[in-house]
């Protein structure tokens, strides 16, 4: 079995290419655009301010024409090495749903760099604050319940 | 959207404690509860307690055998984290792909030299 934690991502890639280069890809709206959104989709970059506490937001459009917005803010923008982000899928009314973390690393390599990709579900300590407090109203409202 | 639910499996899943609890059960397959403490250099309070939020988010089951308490996971509740693993992993994995061939388009005569 797999070391990986069984809630995360990891990905690595060696690619040609130097750090620069492709950490330039990742924070340019143009660039972006051409490799961001799977086969078959469409991508427009609304927003990316890629500074730290800068926002972020890409919608897909599918050959159906029926459009997801993806959408976060800039944790680490560290040029040309390391990029963090947060990840939320928007709803139909444009509500962010459950907020997961993103980091990637441009470590240099011989012949290029080697991307590493993690996607986790908690990264920061104020996501997971927020989860534990959710928990803990959760547990408030069980107590209330018990003791009713 | 499966969200609530689902949020409540990754919330679960947030504390490393607990998290390590799920790996080590998904290796063993199923453990005593005193099995699972013995593992952790933490008290059998906060194992119990642990456990309750996991059984709480439907993550692992309990099967008591005369004074014995077993506990192993649920193998339905992580069929939503696997699916959103797979997503994930397809999304950037297929991102790199053309993340690289777009640096080599940039760059044609970096692969030739």
């Amino acid at each position: 079995m797999s070391k990986a934690a069984v809630d995360e991502v990891r990905l690595e890639r060696l690619i040609p290419a130097p750090p620069e280069q492709l950490f330039a890809l990742w924070v340019d709206p143009v660039q972006l655009a051409k490799w961001w959104a799977p086969d078959g989709h469409e991508m427009e970059v609304v927003t990316l301010e890629a500074s730290p506490g800068g926002r972020w937001r890409n919608i897909l459009r599918g050959a159906d024409g029926g459009g997801m917005a993806v959408s976060g803010v800039f944790r680490v923008v560290d040029p040309p090495r390391r990029l963090a982000f947060s990840w939320a899928w928007e709803d139909e009314r444009g509500e962010p749903g459950h907020e997961t973390e993103v980091t990637v690393t441009f470590e240099p390599a011989p012949g290029g760099a080697r991307p590493a990709v993690l996607h986790h579900r908690f990264a920061t300590p104020a996501g997971r604050a927020r989860h534990d407090r959710g928990w803990a109203a959760s547990l408030d409202r069980l107590a209330r319940l018990a003791g009713g | 959207m499966p969200g609530a639910e689902l949020d409540g499996v990754f919330a679960a899943l947030a504390d490393p404690t607990r998290r390590a609890i799920v790996e080590r059960l998904l290796d063993a397959g199923e453990l005593s509860v005193g099995d699972v403490a013995a593992r952790f250099a933490i008290s059998t309070p906060a194992i119990s307690w642990h456990l309750q939020v996991l059984e709480r988010a439907g993550l692992i089951e309990r099967r008591v055998e005369r004074q014995w308490r077993f506990v192993r996971v649920r193998q339905d509740a992580l069929v939503a984290v696997e699916d959103w693993v797979s997503r994930s992993r397809r999304h950037w994995s297929g991102a790199l792909d053309r993340l690289e061939a777009l640096a080599a388009a940039q760059t044609p005569d970096r692969r030739k030299s």
